[in-house]
């Protein structure tokens, strides 16, 4: 049987455990609006909605189906309008803290031992106020560095490295290693070393990551900005320093997620820090130029010798306002359930179930990719961390990310970006009372 | 109790008032009152949190407020010059063409028919310094070995943008023209010919003033749209990198709806409204002195 099929027959086999689970037609004649995130790699959970349907006898009517960055100003416009009654909406460990009205304490309406089930680095991160505001799902994300295998087995290219960098040709362990290596396999425009999330709320993120990594915090405890600091001036010259070198495509600084993705698939790249998402797609040969040539390892360590390990994870949460909070509950609860994790995470996403982990490594152990995947991503997760939780977590970073690509591009130096930066988040923080 | 009696003219104006009310008066009133409140979308109860003039002043003093809406101004002159130039050619062109001119007045509204966003992904992709179409033709023509960061660089961002503005929008200037070109009467320009002017004596001192009418109306038209340009810089840059386009519209969609602050978003857009009603003034100035050289009344 073939790792496909046996992962089907365990999933199916799990589902029915979890149908079992709730009462026959407990919610009978209730009905559930969700809104949902949507995009391909999300919806394969969806079609199993049926299935709790016709257990519980509630019907799922999904009114909204977008990315997150639309859903979160939908639910801004909801909060605003007072239309918030709908009552199962995806979340995100970015986001949450932004809706401290909207959604409501699952505590009450999970049992503790369910809770348990979850990876509890997970649920602390989903915990907020003291009120558990989500369900984590098989999204776990925290990046690895995929890189062309090829790169590290020619022996004229490592002569040629050891003799310009004075250290061995090796697939990198530190960030500094990552900056030679790139520009020493950078060749313009046909060929660049990485690329990086270059705005919006990504740059940021790669930014806090490295600011973390260098030994520094992105804010003090009383959430005023901590990033104008050595380690803050390091982590932002290695972004300037491989943009001055041309070891990153120009246009890196328009980069989101897809355009990164589409860009190491090109084969255009040789080193990408990325989500866990993309491994099938990278090794997929009717998809990617760089399929069989793709190797992943953990994610490199900075300059205080700690991994970078930016995370997040997406997750369902239930409305305040809804009128059936237990059968949202329970919705929510089986999109997150054992087997609905072990059914996404057969495509490549992370779980946040600590069983799920045990069967998705033993599942891999007959494909030496998906292995090598699964390795290299618990390792960086071992020391992930999620953003600060902080409501103004996307303001902040709506101030950061024009002053990193300032430096980045040249308009100003390191110094001067971090101090403006500083100065707009502590403006910030104060104008809403932070401290 | 004698019964409240409403003159007839009211009674027969009040569904048009009561709508224009709905749709216009309560959301406008709304809007300008949240300008001087604290108000953000994900705290409801911040709406009457009234703090004066703070978001006005906020604004008057924010450097980056002012530069987009510099920018904005930059890229309303230039985008309405040239889309005024080449639709003005494009009309006397298509003005001369005896056959298949329904088709090409129809080829010609294509790009009108585009929703804006589908423009913006189209030359985000064509402008894409690694894949994008433009890179590609240049590389392969050998005309540059390196890949130009089109919507990176401070200049090169700014007029991918203005050219995805002129091509979805100029034809919007080559109909109004080809529409005045057709309500020319044919007297003036046929004794223009007889007189001994040249073409382009005819052009410039009978043609053109009879078609300015046209050109203001189009120049007010459009100055109210890329005024308010917000769907094709968003897709194409979101205003970045490095705020290089940022224009007030993505600042202020930014700030409404990202950052939630609809408090001082509506204090910025009002600010910005004064721009539109600056340009609207002056072209509708412009547009009454054109009628009453040509003896149009005012």
């Amino acid at each position: 049987m073939n790792r496909l099929a046996m992962t089907s027959c365990l999933a199916l086999a799990a589902m029915g455990m979890a149908t079992a689970a709730s009462a026959d037609g407990e919610f009978a004649g209730i009905t559930i609006e969700a809104k949902l995130i949507g995009g391909q790699q999300y919806e394969a959970l969806y079609a199993r909605i049926p299935e709790w349907e016709k257990a519980t006898g509630a019907t799922v009517k999904i009114i909204s189906q977008k990315n997150h960055f639309e859903l979160d100003k939908e639910f801004k416009s909801d909060i605003a309008a007072g239309t918030t009654d709908w009552c199962v909406g995806s979340n995100h460990s970015s986001f949450a803290a932004q809706y401290p009205s909207l959604y409501t304490d699952l505590t009450p309406l999970v049992p503790a031992g369910e809770v348990a089930e979850y990876v509890p680095a997970n649920i602390s991160a989903a915990t907020l106020d003291g009120k558990l505001v989500m369900l984590p799902r098989a999204q776990f994300d925290v990046s690895a560095l995929y890189y062309q295998k090829s790169l590290y087995t020619d022996p004229a290219k490592a002569e040629a490295f050891k003799a310009k960098y004075g250290y061995d040709l090796a697939v990198p362990e530190t960030w500094d290693q990552v900056r030679d290596q790139a520009e020493f396999f950078s060749n313009p425009p046909n060929f660049y070393g990485t690329q990086y999330a270059g705005k919006d709320e990504a740059i940021v993120g790669r930014f806090y990551e490295m600011v973390v990594a260098d030994g520094g915090k992105l804010f003090n405890d009383d959430f005023s900005p901590a990033f104008n600091s050595d380690a803050g001036k390091q982590a932002l010259q290695w972004f300037v320093d491989l943009y001055k070198a041309g070891a990153v495509p120009p246009g890196t600084t328009n980069y989101l997620w897809d355009d990164l993705g589409n860009g190491f698939a090109s084969g255009t790249i040789g080193l990408n820090l990325d989500w866990p998402g993309w491994a099938g797609f990278f090794n997929d040969a009717s998809a990617s130029k760089a399929a069989g040539n793709v190797g992943v390892a953990p994610a490199p360590k900075g300059s205080a010798g700690l991994r970078t390990g930016w995370s997040g994870f997406h997750g369902f949460s239930v409305t305040e306002d809804c009128a059936n909070k237990a059968a949202a509950a329970s919705l929510a609860l089986f999109l997150t359930s054992e087997d609905s994790q072990i059914l996404e995470s057969s495509t490549g996403p992370l779980p946040t179930r600590t069983k799920v982990w045990e069967h998705v490594a033993e599942a891999a152990k007959s494909d030496p990719y998906r292995s090598e995947v699964l390795a290299a991503f618990q390792e960086t997760a071992k020391t992930a961390f999620a953003v600060p939780a902080t409501p103004y977590w996307i303001e902040a970073t709506n101030l950061i990310y024009p002053e990193l690509q300032a430096a980045i591009l040249g308009d100003k130096s390191v110094d001067d970006a971090l101090a403006t930066a500083s100065d707009a988040v502590d403006n910030l923080m104060r104008e809403n009372g932070v401290y | 109790m004698s019964r409240l009696k409403l003159p007839p003219w009211l009674v027969l104006l009040l569904p048009a008032i009561i709508i224009l009310m709905a749709v216009v008066l309560v959301p406008l009133v709304l809007s300008f009152y949240s300008s001087f409140t604290a108000y953000q979308l994900t705290r409801p109860d911040s709406l009457t949190k009234w703090i004066g003039t703070f978001n006005y002043r906020k604004a008057a003093g924010d450097a980056n407020f002012w530069w987009a809406f510099g920018r904005t101004v930059l890229l309303l002159t230039i985008a309405l010059n040239l889309e005024m130039l080449l639709g003005l050619g494009l009309a006397v062109m298509v003005s001369k063409v005896t056959t298949g001119q329904r088709l090409l007045r129809t080829a010609m509204m294509f790009p009108m028919m585009f929703s804006p966003v589908l423009v913006g992904f189209q030359f985000k992709f064509i402008f894409n310094d690694n894949v994008g179409l433009v890179n590609n033709a240049l590389q392969s023509l050998g005309l540059t070995d390196v890949a130009i960061p089109w919507l990176v660089d401070g200049h090169l961002a700014m007029f991918s943008i203005i050219f995805a503005e002129i091509w979805t929008s100029t034809s919007v200037f080559a109909i109004l023209i080809l529409a005045g070109l057709y309500a020319i009467p044919q007297d003036p320009v046929e004794a223009a010919k007889v007189d001994g002017c040249t073409p382009w004596q005819s052009f410039r001192f009978v043609t053109l003033p009879f078609l300015m009418p046209f050109i203001y109306i189009a120049m007010a038209i459009r100055s109210l749209d890329v005024a308010r340009a917000y769907d094709i810089v968003q897709i194409m840059t979101n205003g970045g990198p490095a705020r290089r386009t940022e224009l007030l519209w993505t600042l202020i969609g930014r700030t409404a709806y990202v950052d939630a602050r609809m408090g001082y978003a509506n204090a910025m857009g009002y600010i910005a409204i004064l721009l539109s009603i600056f340009f609207t003034i002056y072209f509708f100035r412009k547009l009454t002195a054109a009628r009453s050289e040509l003896g149009m009344g005012v």
